[in-house]
């Protein structure tokens, strides 16, 4: 049972791992506009 | 692909005298050849999208494209600056994008313009951002190229920038909560088969790691609501989420000490929620304030001032008392001013609510923001920029506007609420300090507040009011407010305004007979004038195809002469409202000009009767006029001949009587209806509107929404006090066994989880409601 003292810390490293793309996403603005892009695919260029 | 098919049969029906085709642009009946433009605009757009290489537009479109028509001067005036890169950019909506391929092409035409730099445009808001450099393009040209498409530009109001700022600590929330809720299954299951305490403490003390920076930073905006709210000594919602947080919190911090049970999945899950709900609600607000137009749209930015004989163009702001400005037909007047040479008719719809023109002469008053439909004026200033009377009404609407919002039913419910869980958990403290001591008092006092948790409350209402604008907004109707649209349920009395509400607002045939409006309409066709493009539109709606016109002259202010069907014609003015077709061997005929009613006025009338709403117009026209319009869409109520004080008056009135009044308008002139009306709404059409003061926005140029606002408000309503209810319930019920000390962290084990579970599930809910009322609605 020992063994969980690591594997929480890993596992709330890796869910970290995917906050901070999640930060930078919202920073980049890729949630700013969601109801354009979806329409917009179905327009090819 | 096959061999290509044989020329399809032509249908059995009685041929056309004459052979007609369609406008290859805009779809307009045209007597003659295959391929024949209906006007010179249409032609233009065609040879801007072929010029541009992007003919794939007239195959691939869903629908034809709207008629250009000309521009109004100024955007070269407006104060956009370059940045850094030399590089200009601005933001603007473009009405008329009708599908995918509109935006297509329009911002295709836009890229390959030179000097433009970017160029997008949203399908799904009609927004458009240009990036242009200023050396080797204006925005005039830019927008004058959009116009000529058939779209058009127009000045966004507000900007507002979407919240990432709630998005990022939403994320930080719902990460935190989602280890934290894994953490607290583990140590509820370690309650019934036991548990090392290291394995508690190792469990505790993540969470508490975890819960740190959401109660610390995800947690801030509803720090710094309570705190402004109790600067202002109001109780609102944010101040027992406050209350809540900071006692879960330190009770975490205090429990993690000792080894005590902790509540920090309890208070992540809050805060994750609360954040949700929030982001939720400010996209659909975004929506409704980006509507928002505003005046300076209404006023022209160039005006063309007369000086030493030659006319040289300004910047509206330079003019001063003492110019003198001249003025075309289809221009707006830049200032306040007395008319000093030539004549013409103005529409003064943007002060009064007046839609026919009116003759203006020699020494007569004229106003800024009034459109010439006729003729010329040479105009002296009197009063221009900020002295000019349309800036100074928007001034005080402006004010109006920022005097605050109106407390919510949720910032109602919330002293109370707050008083109750401080009196209750007071009495707890000194009851149990009585009976069992301090320590006793202090952990009954912290489960009173521990489950005395708003969340259902707060939540209740931001859910309910997310979905409902949700819906409200795919059927055409913006709110500034989730507030506005849970008024609305309660309305019983609609007032609306004529010119650009219940009808359409621009100048209208109507009354022609069809031979006169085909003739005209032939001749009209190449003519950019207001008339001639209110007569085109109507031959169009009527089927008339279009006769070719040879020996066309046009007169400015005078009129129009041409051959059709090898008669001379001749068309000019016959008074306000009104003009004459004069044929060759003594024909007369006459068209006449005014406002129609929308075709779905009298529908949206017949709706809000059904939903036990009375209707009513008020508008600043003639009588006759009024009870024309009333007629059209089926209003009984009328009162015409008000200004907008007067409107204002009226719909106070009303509301002293115990009536809750929505009012709808459209145009300066309703600001004052639209500030006192429970509900204002305002209509986006055109420039001229002004929102400052409506709660909401009719998108659509359609009344028709109202009627689904509603139900879907009353959905709402009933889903937020049914959410209410149950949530008070549950804390009376919650709190009174905290207060007896039976509450132990198993008990709350058992309770917190149903507690959110009932959160969602009322949610769920609220988008069942709105779902059922947009079934019925699409029945």
């Amino acid at each position: 049972m020992n063994s969980i003292f690591f594997l929480i810390p890993i596992a709330v490293g890796l869910a970290a791992v995917f906050l901070v793309l999640f930060l930078k996403a919202v920073k980049d603005g890729q949630f700013d506009d969601l109801d354009d892009p979806p329409k917009r695919i179905l327009k090819d260029d | 692909m096959g061999p290509a098919p044989a020329e399809p049969d032509r249908p059995k029906e009685a041929p056309p005298p004459v052979a007609t085709s369609r406008c290859p642009h805009c779809g307009t009946a045209v007597e003659g050849d295959e391929d024949a433009f209906c006007c010179a605009g249409c032609e233009m757009a065609w040879s801007i999208i072929r010029g541009a290489g992007l003919e794939r537009y007239y195959a691939e479109r869903e629908a034809f494209a709207p008629r250009p028509e000309p521009l109004a001067g100024g955007w070269d005036a407006l104060p956009v600056e370059p940045d850094e890169g030399g590089l200009c950019e601005i933001r603007l909506a473009v009405d008329g994008l009708r599908c995918a391929s509109c935006v297509w092409v329009a911002e295709n035409v836009l890229q390959r313009t030179l000097g433009v730099t970017e160029a997008t445009i949203s399908y799904a808001t009609g927004r458009a951002t240009l990036r242009w450099d200023p050396g080797r393009v204006r925005l005039g040209e830019l927008a004058g190229r959009i116009a000529a498409l058939g779209y058009r530009p127009r000045l966004l109001g507000e900007e507002v920038k979407p919240d990432r700022d709630l998005l990022l600590r939403l994320g930080v929330a719902a990460f935190a909560a989602a280890n934290v809720m894994m953490y607290a299954a583990a140590l509820y299951a370690g309650w019934f088969g036991g548990m090392e305490a290291r394995f508690v403490a190792l469990f505790q003390w993540m969470s508490l790691a975890l819960a740190t920076p959401v109660a610390l930073w995800s947690a801030a905006p509803f720090f710094a609501g309570a705190w402004a709210g109790l600067r202002n000594g109001v109780l609102h919602m944010d101040v027992p989420i406050a209350l809540a947080v900071l006692v879960l919190y330190v009770q975490g911090v205090g429990g993690t000490l000792v080894g005590a049970h902790t509540y920090l999945d309890s208070l992540t899950m809050l805060v994750a929620l609360l954040l949700a709900g929030r982001v939720l609600e400010s996209r659909g607000r975004r929506r409704a304030a980006e509507a928002a137009v505003t005046l300076a749209a209404t006023l022209p930015a160039t005006a063309r001032r007369v000086r030493r004989g030659a006319v040289e163009t300004v910047a509206s702001s330079e003019l001063a008392a003492g110019d003198r400005v001249v003025c075309g037909a289809g221009e707006e007047l830049p200032a306040d001013g007395v008319v000093v040479d030539g004549e013409g008719a103005v529409r003064l719809a943007l002060l009064t609510g007046e839609s026919a023109p009116v003759s203006v002469g020699q020494g007569e008053r004229v106003w800024a923001g009034t459109l010439v439909v006729d003729g010329g004026l040479t105009v002296e200033v009197t009063e221009a920029a900020e002295e000019t009377v349309i800036h100074r009404m928007a001034e005080e609407l402006r004010a109006a506007a920022d005097r605050g919002t109106r407390p919510s039913s949720t910032d109602r419910i919330a002293p109370w609420f707050t008083g109750a869980t401080l009196a209750v958990a007071g009495g707890t403290f000194l009851a149990w300090l009585f009976v069992a001591g301090a320590e006793a008092a202090l952990s009954a006092t912290v489960a009173v507040l521990v489950v005395a948790c708003p969340c259902a409350l707060a939540l209740s209402r931001p859910l309910a009011a997310a979905a409902g604008l949700g819906a409200a907004a795919r059927r055409g109707l913006l709110f500034r407010s989730a507030d506005a649209l849970l008024e609305l349920a309660d309305i019983d009395l609609v007032a609306l305004d004529k010119t650009g509400t219940v009808t359409a607002g621009a100048l209208d045939v109507v009354g022609a007979g069809d031979t006169d409006l085909r003739i005209a309409a032939g001749l009209e066709r190449y003519s950019l004038h207001p008339v001639a493009v209110a007569v085109v539109r109507e031959a169009a709606a009527r089927g008339i195809a279009l006769p070719a016109a040879a020996d066309v002259h046009e007169e400015p202010g005078v009129g129009i002469s041409g051959v059709v069907d090898g008669r001379r014609w001749r068309i000019r003015s016959g008074g306000a409202g009104v003009i004459v077709l004069d044929g060759e061997g003594g024909h007369r005929g006459l068209i006449r000009l005014g406002d129609s009613v929308r075709p779905d006025s009298a529908d949206a009338v017949r709706r809000l009767r059904g939903l036990g709403v009375d209707v009513a117009l008020l508008t600043g026209d003639h009588p006759e006029a009024a009870a024309r319009i009333a007629a059209g869409a089926g209003i009984d109520e009328v009162l015409a001949r008000v200004g907008p004080e007067e409107k204002a008056a009226w719909v106070r009135e009303r509301r002293d009587q115990g009536r809750r009044v929505l009012f709808a308008g459209d145009g300066l002139n309703d600001g004052p209806a639209l500030a006192v009306a429970d509900v204002g709404m305002a209509m986006r059409t055109g420039a001229a509107s002004s929102i400052l003061t409506a709660d909401g926005v009719l998108v659509a140029g359609s009344l028709l929404p109202l009627s689904t606002g509603i139900h879907a408000s009353r959905a709402c309503l009933r889903a937020v006090r049914w959410n209410q209810g149950r949530s008070v319930v549950y804390n009376v019920l919650a709190v009174t066994a905290a207060a007896a000390g039976w509450v132990s962290p198993l008990v709350a084990a058992v309770l917190m989880p149903i507690s959110s579970a009932l959160v969602v599930w009322g949610a769920s809910r609220v988008e069942a409601a709105v779902r059922r009322i947009e079934g019925r609605a699409a029945v």
